[in-house]
């Protein structure tokens, strides 16, 4: 795209502006201070900014869902106590922080304690690989994406920790629930990734986005067929590995009471909410990466497009909370296991073909193979009734 | 910035410390469940020592396979037992003591053998580090076979699980 | 159709619900929400609340002869009603050398409490009063401020006009009126003395 030299460099500058504003401090803090404290707070300002804006993200967060589900259900969302509801989550910041901290008398202490702070740690430390922008990434691993799923699959140990220290037969049975849950939806999440690894060459998040550049036509890779099996795939997992409905069977209230976190109020409680809808955030941050393009987009900064589409991912989410019933406890680990394992090999075995084949003939062979698949599993996943429990001793 | 690799080295030490004492507490402690989570900070622990050793997918790996699932094996196995809430398991009987004292001659021995091998460490092999493209090639290469094998393996696991763990057939009466 | 289609379907729902929140009105797919103290509901007519006691013009013209009906019909017997007694005319006695007036039952309440966190708004007084007197009101903020004991009502607070009652339940309000204007005239006609045929 042709532009003006003038409005090409105020996006330049629009674009990078938080990175050069953080270059302009530290070379600010150069001058009077030796190089190795230099390297401490270039670190430390990544890491006050994610753990400013993690919290900050997931507030408003609670705070859209609420309004959207609310239109939704054809009802006004908060609307009292700011204009829109904006202060409503500073409202419910306080009433948490104020809230009694109520442990149960025969519940471990110790691990009651730790449970949701374990929690946060993995929610937090997955910002580090998320792309923001151009050149606004944390930390440039080059295990980028080997470390994001690494980092989320620690989450279930919280969760057993959460639900045993509760001493309650509920949050037992919802934390075992739950850490089945997310294990099982860990493996198609991993999978579907795969083929956008193999393409892309590199497992870092940064060179994943560069290589679906183009400036007219855009190489998403949501626009191929196996990126968009894969990112349907993926984003069916994300949903799943963040409880939510419709596979929030663990924390269902009509069912578990609140599964593993009943016992946990106050703090503790916004602590394992916190946790959630973090996770919800980079779940959807590392979808746009992998599949959407990350901040690739014409005329924007690129901030305001990752943050454009993570925000489309979201309310895709919450849209999806609005609509559909929950998930029984069999056809969920069956949608995993049966359905979408397999969809993920076919999808990798797809993509394998659309690197040694050229494009045209690609697409003639992987949208049948994909079609055929998907059909073939509906088939063999057909309507499954449990079986009726014969209850000898109650005749 | 030599102050910034003192810095890590200490911090490296002290986590290898922590490991060590985690360690100590899965054996020692006398609440299973407890042990279990010392287990996970050990695993953790051993992850961040990888890291800075600069082996950064062996570090990955180690906390997505281990803390990730084993863990989560361990700890089902763990819940599906029973008397848990009791602190009564043992972890020390009365042979302890001349177990330890077995136990400091063992290590005092292989310590030894370390300190006195040979070990091939030049500066060319210090200073290759393996990227994931490497050990990709190398298991789909040199070391395809024993790749295979354990497909093999794995995939015999899975199904024996599945048919230990179905119901069998009930008889019609 | 296809496989999926009920998802698609459900997910298109909610989108236009979504959607048409913003811009429909409240009886077509609208949001039917309204916001109580900025907006009401519109009142209707048969909504019963809480009882009042009805005057013609001014608080000495209450209706109510304090027969004492609503107070033995009550439910929950939320009302105690304690008939006036006139005062005795100064100076005044009748052949039997009694004092006029003293002690005499006047046909109005001087004592006319309603225990409204008793009252279960269930209308029976309203049903059984003979005079027309005593009738359920709209007004539903009630709260007491201060204490509990403010939810007894006298019969000061109870009192309201008949053009309140007029404008609360037009058509009860109006065929009342109307019967007893009907009452008033047919009394008016039997008291003059009967007019007949020119002498």
């Amino acid at each position: 795209m042709t532009m003006p030299g003038w409005l090409r460099s105020i996006e330049f500058a629009v674009d990078l502006s938080f990175v050069n504003a953080k270059g302009w401090f530290l070379d600010l803090l150069g001058k009077f201070l030796p190089g190795w404290i230099v390297v401490l707070t270039s670190i430390v300002i990544s890491g006050v900014v994610i753990l400013c804006m993690g919290p900050i993200i997931m507030m408003y967060l609670t705070l859209l869902e609420r309004k959207l589900i609310g239109r939704i259900q054809n009802r006004y969302g908060p609307n009292r106590v700011g204009i829109w509801g904006l202060l409503q989550p500073i409202a419910d910041g306080i009433k948490m922080f104020t809230k009694e901290d109520i442990v149960p008398a025969n519940a471990d202490k110790l691990i009651h304690l730790l449970a949701p702070i374990v929690i946060v740690i993995p929610a937090l430390m997955v910002f580090l690989v998320v792309p923001f922008g151009e050149r606004m990434t944390a930390a440039n691993l080059n295990i980028g994406i080997l470390y994001f799923i690494a980092v989320s699959s620690i989450t279930t140990i919280p969760i057993f920790m959460g639900s045993w220290a509760s001493r309650n037969k509920y949050s037992l049975l919802g934390g075992m629930r739950t850490a089945a849950q997310m294990i099982s939806y860990e493996i198609p999440m991993t999978l579907s990734v795969v083929p956008v690894i193999m393409m892309s060459q590199s497992l870092s998040t940064n060179t994943i986005v560069m290589t679906q550049c183009g400036d007219v036509d855009l190489h998403w890779f949501v626009f191929t067929p196996w990126g968009l099996t894969g990112f349907m795939i993926f984003f069916l997992c994300a949903v799943a590995e963040c409880n939510r409905p419709p596979f929030d069977l663990p924390e269902a209230e009509s069912e578990l009471v609140a599964g593993f976190h009943t016992e946990y109020s106050g703090m503790k409680f916004a602590l394992f909410y916190m946790a959630e809808y973090m996770n919800a955030f980079t779940l959807c941050g590392i979808a746009t990466t992998l599949f959407l393009g990350g901040w690739q987009g014409p005329f924007l900064p690129s901030w305001l497009w990752f943050f454009g589409k993570t925000f489309l991912l979201i309310c895709v989410m919450i849209w999806f909370r609005g609509t559909f019933p929950r998930f029984r406890v069999d056809q969920l680990m069956g949608f995993a296991w049966k359905f979408l394992l397999p969809l993920t090999l076919i999808n990798i075995l797809v993509a394998g073909l659309w690197q040694f084949v050229p494009e045209r003939t690609a697409w003639l062979y992987s949208v049948p193979i994909l079609i055929v698949s998907l059909w073939t599993l509906v088939k063999l996943n057909r309507h499954f009734v449990p079986e009726k429990r014969a209850y000898p001793l109650a005749d | 910035m030599e102050i910034l690799t003192i810095g890590a080295k200490f911090g490296v030490y002290i986590v290898m410390a922590l490991v060590l004492v985690f360690a100590l507490g899965v054996v020692t402690l006398r609440n299973l469940f407890h042990s279990a989570l010392c287990l996970a900070a050990v695993l953790v622990g051993t992850a961040t020592v990888y890291l800075a050793l600069r082996a950064d997918f062996v570090a990955a790996i180690q906390i997505l396979v281990y803390v990730g699932a084993v863990m989560t094996l361990i700890i089902f196995a763990i819940m599906l037992t029973e008397h848990l809430g009791e602190k009564t398991i043992r972890q020390t009987n009365r042979q302890s003591p001349a177990a330890i004292l077995g136990l400091l001659g063992f290590i005092f021995m292989i310590g030894l053998v370390i300190l006195r091998t040979p070990w091939p460490v030049t500066k060319r092999a210090l200073a290759t580090g393996t990227s994931v493209m490497s050990l990709g090639k190398a298991l789909m290469g040199s070391y395809v076979f024993p790749f295979e094998i354990i497909s093999v393996i794995l995939i015999a696991a899975l199904i024996g699980a599945v048919v230990i763990a179905k119901k069998d057939p009930e008889e019609k009466s | 159709m296809m496989f999926g289609m009920g998802i698609l379907k459900g997910l298109w729902v909610t989108l236009k619900n979504f959607v048409t929140s913003y811009f429909c009105k409240p009886g077509s797919g609208g949001i039917f929400t309204v916001q109580y103290p900025e907006e009401r509901c519109a009142e209707f007519e048969n909504f019963r609340n809480f009882p009042f006691l009805v005057y013609d013009g001014s608080p000495d013209k209450i209706r109510c002869v304090a027969c004492g009906i609503c107070e033995r019909e009550c439910p929950p017997k939320c009302i105690s009603i304690t008939m006036a007694t006139d005062a005795a005319v100064p100076n005044t006695v009748d052949q039997k050398n009694i004092k006029v007036g003293a002690g005499k039952p006047a046909r109005r309440p001087e004592i006319f409490n309603i225990d409204y966190s008793l009252c279960m708004n269930c209308g029976m007084c309203e049903a059984v009063c003979p005079f027309d007197s005593i009738y359920m009101d709209h007004a539903f903020e009630t709260t007491a401020m201060g204490n509990r004991t403010d939810l007894l009502k006298h019969k000061e607070d109870l009192l309201k006009s008949n053009d309140y009652f007029l404008k609360v339940r037009p058509t009860l309000a109006a065929a009342v009126t109307e019967k007893r204007r009907i009452a008033e005239e047919k009394k008016r006609a039997a008291a003059q003395p009967p007019q007949g045929p020119a002498l």
